[in-house]
C-alpha cells in the first residue's frame, strides 16, 4: 500500500523538521525518533538524507550553524565552569 | 448606463444569498417584482469600489475598514480627500481595492449627497471602479444611511449566527432583527462586509496561529527551564492547519490585536471601535499588538506570544533558509547567572546555573541541546496531531526514492510493524 508508506514518510519528515527546530543533529534525531516515536533509525536516516537532497541549501546552512554553535559550546563550557566557580566561591565566602 | 463590472473575488463568496452575477453594460437583472431599482443598487454594491468623490461621514467610512488598518486608514484618507475636493473623478484607482465592500454604502452616500454628474464616470468604463453609481443619482433612489451602531451590529451578528454565516439570507436576517428602518439592502451590504471581514480575520488567525505554533515549538525548548512560558501558550493558540479545514477557533479572543468586528463575544471595549482602532490607536488595545506588524520589538523577556513573529519575519521562511529563532547565533547566556530567570532565548537554560556548590560535574550549564522532555513533548505532539503544518516547510522527499532507499537498506515495509 503506497498510501500508508507515503503518510508514514510524511510523518517522519514532520518529526525530523521538528527536530531541526531543536537544532539536533542527524544522529540525535535518529535517537530521539527511535526513543519517542518508535521509528527505526534507518528510516529516520533515510528520510533525513532524502530531505537533505531536496533541500540542500537549508541543510548546508544548518550544518554551518551547527558547527558554529559547537564552537560556541566549547567556550560556553568554559564560561559555565567559571560561573560555577564564582558561585561556589561566593557561597564559600558567605560561609565564613 | 449602469455599468457593472464583474464581481470581485472577495465578494464572490459573499454573494451566497444575493445576486451573484456579472452584469454587462446593458445587462440588467430583470426583477419583475419591481425591485429593479433595488437590484441596481446591488449591482453597484458588488462593483464595490470606492466612490472617490462622495461626501462621507468619517464614521461610516471607518466602518468599512475590512482589511488591514493601514490600508483602510490610507484609503479612507484618500476618500475623504477626494470627497472634500470633490474634484476629479476616477482618481482613486487601486487605493480602493481593499475596501471593496464599502461600495454599497458609498453608493448610498452618493445618492443622498453628491449629485454632480461626473462625465468620465458615466462612461461604461468601469473595470471595477466606481463610475456606475452616477446613474444611481439620476435614478433618484435614495438610500437611507444606516448607522451600524454596536448594538445594531450585535443584533445583526446574532441573527447571522443563528442562521449560519454562510446560509444567512438578508431577508431572514431582517426578520430576525426585526428592525423596521433597515432595508434588505442595508442588511445585505452589511452582511457582505461582515463576511469579508471574517475572511480577513480567519486568514490572520491562520497566520498568527502558525506563528504561535512556531512559538510553541520553540517554547517547548525553553519550556523546561522557562517556566512553561511557551508551553503555557499551548492552550491559547489553536492548531490551525492552513491547508486544511480550520478546527473551531475557540481561543480567538487571544488574538486581540486583530481588529474585531464587534463580535459580541469579544471584549466590549472593542465594540465601538471595530475597524477604527486600526486607524487611530484606541486606548483599549494594548500597544504591542498593533506594533508588532510594523516593527518587531527586541525580544522582550515577557512571554508574549508574539515572539515568533519577529523571529520569523527576519528569517523569512523560505525553503533553504533555516528558520532558527533569532538568538541562535547570539549568546546563550541570556541573563546573568541568577537562578530561575528564564532566558528569553529559546534554549533551555539549565537551572543548574545556580547550582549549589555541592554539586559536582563540569557539565555545561547551558545546553545547546534542548531537554529530552521538550523534544519528547514536541515529538508527541507531531505524532498525535499529524495534520499540523510542517514547522519548517521543507520540500518533502519523493516517496519513491525514500522507499527505494529503504529497500536497499533492508527495510521492506513502511511503517514497520513494530511502530
Amino acid at each position: 500500500m503506497g498510501d500508508s508508506s507515503a503518510s508514514y514518510i510524511h510523518l517522519v519528515h514532520h518529526l525530523i523538521e521538528t527536530c531541526l527546530t531543536f537544532h539536533m543533529t542527524k544522529e540525535e534525531c535518529m535517537e530521539a525518533l527511535s526513543k519517542h516515536a518508535n521509528i527505526d533509525p534507518v528510516i529516520t536516516s533515510t528520510v533525513w538524507n532524502e530531505l537533505e537532497k531536496e533541500n540542500k541549501e537549508f541543510f548546508e546552512t544548518y550544518a554551518q550553524s551547527q558547527r558554529q554553535s559547537k564552537a560556541d559550546l566549547m567556550s560556553e563550557e568554559e564560561t559555565s565552569r567559571l560561573i560555577q566557580k564564582i558561585i561556589s566561591d561566593s557561597s564559600k565566602d558567605s560561609d565564613d | 448606463m449602469l455599468a457593472v463590472s464583474p464581481l470581485r473575488n472577495t465578494k464572490d463568496e459573499n454573494l451566497g444569498e444575493t445576486e451573484s452575477y456579472s452584469i454587462g453594460a446593458s445587462d440588467f437583472p430583470d426583477f419583475s417584482d419591481g425591485n429593479l431599482l433595488d437590484s441596481i443598487d446591488f449591482d453597484d454594491l458588488f462593483v464595490g469600489e470606492m466612490l472617490p468623490d462622495l461626501e462621507m461621514d468619517p464614521e461610516i467610512l471607518a466602518e468599512f475598514s475590512v482589511s488591514g488598518g493601514e490600508e483602510s486608514a490610507n484609503t479612507k484618507k484618500e476618500e475623504e480627500d477626494k470627497v472634500s475636493g470633490s474634484g476629479s473623478g476616477s482618481g482613486s484607482g487601486s487605493g480602493f481595492n481593499s475596501s471593496s465592500s464599502r461600495g454599497e454604502e458609498i453608493v448610498s452616500k452618493r445618492d443622498e449627497s453628491v449629485v454632480n454628474p461626473r462625465p468620465p464616470k458615466q462612461s461604461d468604463h468601469h473595470k471595477g471602479r466606481k463610475s456606475s453609481t452616477q446613474s444611481k443619482n439620476s435614478q433618484g433612489k435614495r438610500k437611507v444611511k444606516v448607522d451600524w451602531t454596536p448594538e445594531l451590529h450585535r443584533r445583526f451578528v446574532q441573527a447571522v449566527e443563528q442562521l449560519g454565516v454562510d446560509k444567512a439570507v438578508p431577508s431572514r436576517i431582517l426578520e430576525l432583527m426585526g428592525i423596521d428602518c433597515l432595508t434588505r439592502h442595508n442588511i445585505a451590504s452589511h452582511l457582505q462586509k461582515y463576511r469579508s471581514h471574517r475572511k480577513h480575520l480567519l486568514a490572520r488567525e491562520a497566520e498568527a496561529a502558525s506563528w504561535s505554533q512556531r512559538r510553541q515549538i520553540y517554547g517547548t525548548a525553553s519550556g523546561g527551564g522557562g517556566g512553561g512560558g511557551g508551553g503555557g501558550k499551548r492552550e491559547m493558540s489553536p492548531w490551525l492547519a492552513p491547508t486544511m479545514g480550520f478546527p473551531p477557533i475557540t481561543p480567538m479572543h487571544h488574538f486581540r490585536p486583530l481588529h474585531v468586528w464587534g463580535h459580541p463575544s469579544m471584549d466590549q471595549s472593542l465594540m465601538p471601535m471595530w475597524p477604527k482602532h486600526l486607524a487611530h490607536s484606541p486606548p483599549p488595545l494594548p500597544p504591542p499588538p498593533t506594533t508588532w506588524v510594523p516593527a518587531p520589538p527586541p525580544l522582550p523577556p515577557d512571554p508574549s506570544y508574539w515572539h515568533p513573529h519577529h523571529q520569523r519575519v527576519p528569517n523569512a521562511l523560505t525553503p533553504g533558509t533555516p528558520c532558527f529563532p533569532q538568538p541562535l547565533p547570539t549568546t546563550r547566556f541570556a541573563s546573568p547567572p541568577v537562578p530561575g530567570i528564564p532566558p528569553h532565548t529559546l534554549y533551555k537554560v539549565d537551572p543548574g546555573i545556580g547550582v549549589p556548590p555541592g554539586q559536582s560535574g563540569p557539565h555545561p550549564m547551558l545546553d545547546f541541546h534542548p531537554t529530552k522532555e521538550s523534544v519528547d513533548a514536541a515529538i508527541g505532539d507531531v505524532l498525535s496531531k499529524p495534520w499540523l503544518p510542517l514547522p519548517l516547510g521543507l520540500k518533502p522527499p519523493s516517496t519513491d526514492s525514500v522507499m527505494g532507499e529503504l529497500q536497499r537498506q533492508g527495510v521492506p515495509k513502511v511503517p514497520p510493524s513494530c511502530a
